[in-house]
């Protein structure tokens, strides 16, 4: 039943030490005693500039998730003010090469801000653990859900000293800041180099704006700044663009009528005219003289003087509320506590799939975003009406616009997007996606939700845009990691404050630099094989959006559950072979007849968290396929040339 | 705010829904495919734009100058039988449509010219499972007077016609002749068609050379001649591979004690750790629990032949009941402490009963309208994927015994024809590389299928108008369909493309072809099929680049797929390709097609770039530049 693991993978210094692995640890299970000093060094994780350790706790188990074996391994868990950090002395050499690996996070890591429910282990039960708790007990085990499905199970029997209840304490304490200047991104004190690759347009500034009005062609419209000091609007950005008609001293009395002070603002054009435009709903429903005066405007706006089509998306699509319960749902399915559950759940997985109404969510998006889409391209102008304006306007908006705009379907463009229509339009990422523990507020991962509908739209249409699943994916992740910026704030105004506070200033850290996430070897698993720039047209996708037409996202949802992985298949393969296929054609010069085998990865590369020690380490394998893509010059141009040739 | 008129709307552009990329495709196979006239489907309609109905339509244009527009394309030896002008077709998905339509030995089609897109339905009568009348004389209502058709292939076509002259009796009469020729006391159609290929598929499958790919005569396999005139199991193949230790006697003996004479033979040998696939039908045990000790003996030599392991597994595909349920009528199981060295284990897979019935309620909900908000619990209520699963998770069972425990494995069920095929063609594919090849794959159903005696006349029904016959079930279908979710979840592993499986597919109901005809080897000597009809085989070889998947990266090592139903899907593009709505974005055949252009275009140009390096370098001249733009030439 208990298998004792030996890890073989030492280097000779280490294993003077001579440490065991122990597995399946159970309460009457004699232990025997690590008689080893860890060399303080080696078993600490490598600190960021502002981090410190808070708690630490030795001889902590790690056990794979969902394994009938419970495989474990031993090692050190810390917290900091920062993350939850495990290291271990399982070597990481050939695994380095596989896994995706952030430059900030340890693989074993995760960023306090992605904790969700911590569970306190006693025996084969379960409790979840509420914020105010306080440990007293010996505390013998926890279990981490994270926002983003993975799930972390830590056995402290070896634990003296109450080192478990002080770590359990601690990590209660850190996990849940009350106050948003507890997170890291205020103490963390890293470089900030700006790098020009993924450079994106902040919408911080008139000039960024200005910039996407040129590019759009757009008329009718006017970049007006009088919100520049958040005088008329705390929620609202700087700049705005809104209706030419729209008199300045009209402005402020038509968004008192508004709630969130939303009245309609622009977001994209056609080249005809036809505008997407985006409000709340109004504060008094019996008074509707100042919207219809401002749908007015909207109208004024249209080239043809015509009459806009108002989608009420309150009246259409979930609330916040109903997708963070889908979620929840979703997020069951998708990080079962034990086999046994696993197992039931596969039974009946796909009316639980239903009855989590994740897709039916999916497809309504996509639905509402496709009529949007279609009803531009019709050259009608369409204005999104939601009750404040700020969640599901920004998913309808930004998908309606990478469906008809080819422009966002770039990895920058893609950023570009989430910069206009999210960010500076004050998506509440702080509320929805829990940063900091509120019980008013509601958390609700509608950035998911969106990320879920534009993967969609990769599987129905996989040559039209450049990034890939793992840039989602990766995306997703990094919405969690209190460092950057990007995805910290309610509202333009709150980021404002926090740059501008005279005791301790936040330096600004966009999440676009993903280089300081990840190096090249990781970069290149962003880029799309087969998108090709330079065909980039701006038709109209037409997406399919009944459920039927949806899968579920397996890279995101599954990567957690080492069982699912399909070792030597999958989608990662698929991607290989494309990019050995074009590569054969820039490095045909060097006579690359031989026959390479496929590399040995899973289908969650580069997310696969566990493998089982039977398997084979990977020879030399992807790197030598994979670097060959360093140049996407070079691989766009090989495209562009081969199909010219065809 | 209305999402079906946006479908509306939609639908009239949607044949020029291309992408740029598709048409360079199309054209491309206009102006340079030598085959023309081939199609990449038995039985698309213009609902599926494939690449093939562009073909077609230009052949109609081409070869029939002479004719109605409306006239069908007919294969070689194909004539038309019986022609209704002025029919309706009512579309479940478009509305009705006029034309003609025509009956021939083959297949039944209809021609639109109403629309500005024509429209197209072309059924093999193979795939026909039942034909009926709708109406009378007296019915009333729009097109409430004609004919429905019943396929086995997922949908119902209904014709309207005129209610006057017995408009439908011609047509109605000649589709029960030629749907059901077998009940008409007329030859299929596989031995009236006359085309020729450039490849002879029958010879696809050689069962020497194939055990001696094994290795197979060595030390402890040899080839036993004891069934050359299929004396000994007439529904086994002639060849057959055994224990290099079992006399004739014992061999003779084993077959007594097995059901219908199937006794244990070689499906697969790993060359390496020598572990075996063995394949047999369940031992006659009955209540009495009856022993045989040459079948025991025989079991052991099974055992013994493979050095690396003294066990044996004996998977019984069928849930543990089942096997019970079986003494009952004289069959059984191995007890274990007869057969001493093996260990037995039930797959749980059910029977050809519950499996029609799960095909049934699957054509329910795809056929002719999607339930959207009940979709995934659909899915779920026909038991479908569920089975597939089972299936899988069997022979996944077997390869890990076979290839991580160097341990021998015997498969059956109660005849060893279904199931156990199921089990050892899937195994095999999953094991070894060989059978993920368009080649080895045509081999894998020649020998687990064909050879072994699946009974294909009897599962399918071809020509036979007793469509409830309980002896119909989809066991083949399954099987495709698990092939399908393993090129799922490993997309580069299989030199074939979903085409190639639906292809199969298609041809195992249209009775063009004789490779899926009758029951037995036996059979299909005495009918000479090989010399009276043509092979699947070399349809598809004379084609091979449509069925070859262009992201094929061999791999040497055995598959392990995740049994999961998180993993396991719907194949959308075979049940539900009657339904537009349900067409790939990016077309899948379309796509694969201008992938595996891209790379020879690729090979061609490294080629000649290297041959004028060499050029060049003969020549003596610097190659600087030409290494940094590589592509121009």
């Amino acid at each position: 039943m208990y298998r004792y693991e030996v890890a073989l993978m030492m280097n000779e210094r280490r294993l003077t030490n001579s440490f065991k692995s122990y597995i399946g640890l159970d309460d009457n299970e004699q232990i025997s005693s690590c008689e080893t000093s860890f060399i303080e060094q080696e078993f600490s994780p490598k600190l960021h500039p502002g981090e410190t350790i808070v708690a630490e706790a030795r001889n902590v188990y790690l056990f794979t998730p969902v394994n009938e074996e419970k495989i474990s391994q031993s090692g050190v868990l810390f917290v900091t003010n920062f993350r939850l950090s495990f290291v271990t002395w399982r070597e990481k050499n050939f695994e380095e090469s596989l896994y995706q690996e952030n430059l900030l996070l340890g693989q074993y890591d995760v960023c306090l801000s992605n904790i969700d429910i911590i569970y306190l282990l006693t025996g084969d039960k379960k409790k979840r653990i509420m914020t105010d708790h306080c440990f007293n007990d010996k505390v013998n085990g926890l279990h981490i859900l994270c926002r983003n499905m993975r799930t972390l199970s830590y056995s402290f029997k070896s634990l003296t000293n109450g080192h478990g209840k002080k770590l359990a304490n601690a990590l209660l304490h850190h996990a849940f800041p009350k106050r948003h200047q507890l997170l890291f991104a205020y103490d963390y004190r890293g470089p900030n180099v700006q790098r020009r690759t993924y450079s994106t347009p902040s919408f911080r500034c008139q000039d960024d704006w200005e910039k996407e009005l040129k590019r759009t062609k757009c008329f009718g419209w006017t970049l007006n700044s009088s919100n520049n000091k958040f005088q008329l609007s705390t929620n609202l950005p700087q700049f705005i663009v809104i209706g030419s008609a729209v008199i300045d001293n009209q402005l402020r009395i038509a968004m008192q009528h508004f709630r969130n002070e939303r009245l309609p603002t622009w977001c994209w054009s056609t080249v005809n005219g036809a505008a997407l435009s985006r409000k709340s709903d109004v504060v008094d429903p019996s008074n509707l003289t100042q919207e219809n005066a401002m749908l007015e405007i909207v109208r004024k706006s249209h080239p043809c003087l015509a009459r806009p089509f108002i989608m009420d998306l309150t009246k259409i699509l979930p609330s916040p509320k109903d997708v963070s319960q889908s979620f929840i749902k979703l997020r069951e399915l998708c990080a079962p506590e034990s086999t046994r559950q696993f197992w039931v759940q596969d039974n009946h997985f796909y009316s639980l799939l239903e009855k989590s109404k994740w897709l039916q969510y999916v497809s309504s998006c996509l639905g509402s975003a496709f009529e949007t889409a279609y009803k531009l391209n019709g050259n009608t102008s369409v204005v999104l009406q939601e009750r404040d304006g700020r969640d599901l306007c920004c998913v309808v908006s930004s998908l309606a616009q990478l469906m008809i705009d080819s422009y966002f379907r770039s990895i920058v463009g893609l950023q570009t997007l989430i910069q206009k229509e999210w960010v500076v339009m004050g998506h509440q990422f702080c509320t929805r996606l829990g940063h900091i523990n509120n019980t008013d507020s509601l958390k609700s991962p509608l950035l998911l939700l969106f990320l879920d509908c534009v993967w969609q739209l990769l599987q129905q249409f996989p040559t039209k845009f450049e990034f890939t699943e793992t840039y989602l994916t990766t995306l997703w992740d990094t919405s969690h990691i209190s460092i950057f910026d990007t995805f910290l704030f309610d509202c333009e105004q709150d980021r404002h404050h926090a740059t501008n506070d005279g005791t301790n200033p936040l330096i600004l850290r966009s999440i676009w630099n993903w280089e300081e996430q990840f190096l090249d070897r990781d970069l290149i698993q962003f880029h799309n094989p087969l998108y090709n720039a330079s065909n980039a047209k701006d038709e109209l996708l037409k997406v399919s959006t009944e459920i039927s037409c949806l899968n579920i996202w397996t890279q995101c949802y599954y990567r957690f559950l080492p069982t699912l992985e399909i070792s030597n298949g999958g989608k990662p393969l698929e991607d290989i072979a494309i990019r050995t296929i074009i590569n054969e054609s820039v490095k045909h010069s060097k006579s690359s007849q031989k026959v390479c085998t496929p590399p040995n990865i899973g289908s969650f590369f580069p997310f696969t968290h566990w493998r089982s020690s039977t398997s084979v380490p990977p020879s030399t394998l992807t790197i030598s396929s994979l670097s060959l893509n360093t140049s996407d010059f070079q691989m766009e141009t090989s495209l562009v040339e081969i199909t010219e040739h065809l | 705010m209305d999402l079906n008129n946006k479908f509306q709307n939609m639908s009239s552009d949607s044949d020029s829904k291309s992408s740029s990329l598709n048409s360079k495709v199309e054209q491309e196979s206009e102006s340079n495919s030598p085959t023309k006239s081939r199609r990449s489907t038995s039985s698309t309609s213009n609902e599926m734009s494939t690449v093939g109905d562009i073909k077609l339509r230009n052949k109609i244009s081409e070869n029939v100058p002479s004719g109605r527009s409306d006239d069908p394309p007919l294969l070689p030896g194909e004539k038309v039988q019986g022609v209704a002008r002025d029919v309706t077709y009512l579309c479940p998905f478009s509305g009705p449509a006029r034309g003609g339509l025509s009956v021939t030995n083959y297949k039944l089609y209809f021609k639109s010219l109403e629309r500005d897109t024509q429209l197209v339905i072309e059924v093999p009568l193979g795939v026909v499972s039942r034909v009926e009348k709708v109406g009378g004389q007296s019915s009333r209502g729009e097109n409430s007077y004609g004919i429905e058709l019943f396929c086995k292939d997922m949908r119902n076509l209904r014709f309207g016609h005129k209610q006057e002259n017995h408009s439908r009796r011609n047509v109605f009469e000649k589709l029960q002749q030629y749907a059901f020729p077998l009940s008409h006391n007329i030859p299929l159609f596989a031995f009236e068609y006359t085309e020729t290929f450039s490849e002879n598929g029958w010879n696809v499958y050689e069962p020497m050379a194939e055990l001696k790919r094994m290795g197979v005569p060595n030390d402890t396999w040899h080839i036993t001649k004891l069934n050359d005139s299929h004396d000994l199991c007439e529904t086994y193949p002639a060849i057959l591979a055994v224990p290099a230790g079992a006399t004739d006697e014992i061999i003779r003996n084993a077959a007594a004690f097995r059901s219908r004479g199937r006794i244990p033979v070689l499906s697969w040998l790993h060359s390496e750790s020598q572990a075996t696939i063995t394949r047999a039908s369940q031992p006659l045990v009955g209540v009495g629990g009856k022993r045989c000790r040459d079948d025991e003996r025989y079991t052991q030599l099974i055992v013994d032949a493979n050095a690396q392991s003294h066990k044996l597994y004996i998977m019984d595909a069928r849930p543990s009941a089942n096997a019970i349920a079986n003494k009952a009528k004289g069959g059984g199981y191995e007890p274990e402490d007869a057969y001493q060295n093996a260990e037995l284990i039930f797959l749980d897979i059910h029977n050809i009963h519950v499996m029609r019935e799960s095909l049934r309620k699957l054509k329910e909900i795809c056929f002719p309208n999607i339930d959207e908000t009940k979709w995934l619990s659909g899915i779920e209520s026909t038991y479908w994927l569920k089975h597939i699963k089972c299936v899988l998770a069997g022979a996944c069972r077997i390869v890990d015994k076979v290839e991580n425990h160097k341990t021998s494995v015997l498969v059956h069920c109660s005849d060893g024809w279904d199931r156990t095929a199921q089990l050892t063609a899937l195994a095999m594919v999953l094991l070894d590389p060989y059978y993920r090849t368009i080649k080895g794959f045509e081999v894998l159903i020649e020998k687990e299928w064909l050879s072994f005696g699946h009974k294909f006349q009897h599962r399918i029904g071809h020509g036979d108008d007793h469509h409830s016959d309980a002896d119909r079930s989809p066991v083949f279908l399954q099987f495709i369909d698990c092939v399908w979710q393993v090129t799922c979840m490993f997309p580069n592993a299989f030199e074939f493309n979903e085409l190639f499986l639906i292809t199969i597919i298609d041809h195992l109901y249209s009775c063009r072809f004789g490779t899926f005809l009758f029951n037995s080897e036996k059979e299909r000597l005495q009918k000479e099929v090989k010399q009276k009809t043509v092979s699947l085989w070399s349809y598809i070889n004379s084609d091979q680049d449509l069925y070859k998947n262009p992201l094929y990266w061999p791999q040497q090592h055995a598959l392990e797929p995740v049994a999961s139903l998180r993993y396991i899907k719907m194949w959308k593009g075979l049940y539900c390709r009657w339904n537009p709505s349900m067409r790939p974005q990016e077309p899948i055949y379309q796509r694969t097609r201008e992938l595996l252009h891209m790379k020879t275009q690729l090979i061609k140009i490294s080629d000649d770039y290297r041959r004028e390096l060499k050029h060049k370098a003969s020549r003596n001249t610097s190659t600087t530049n030409r290494l940094t733009s590589p592509i121009h030439i």
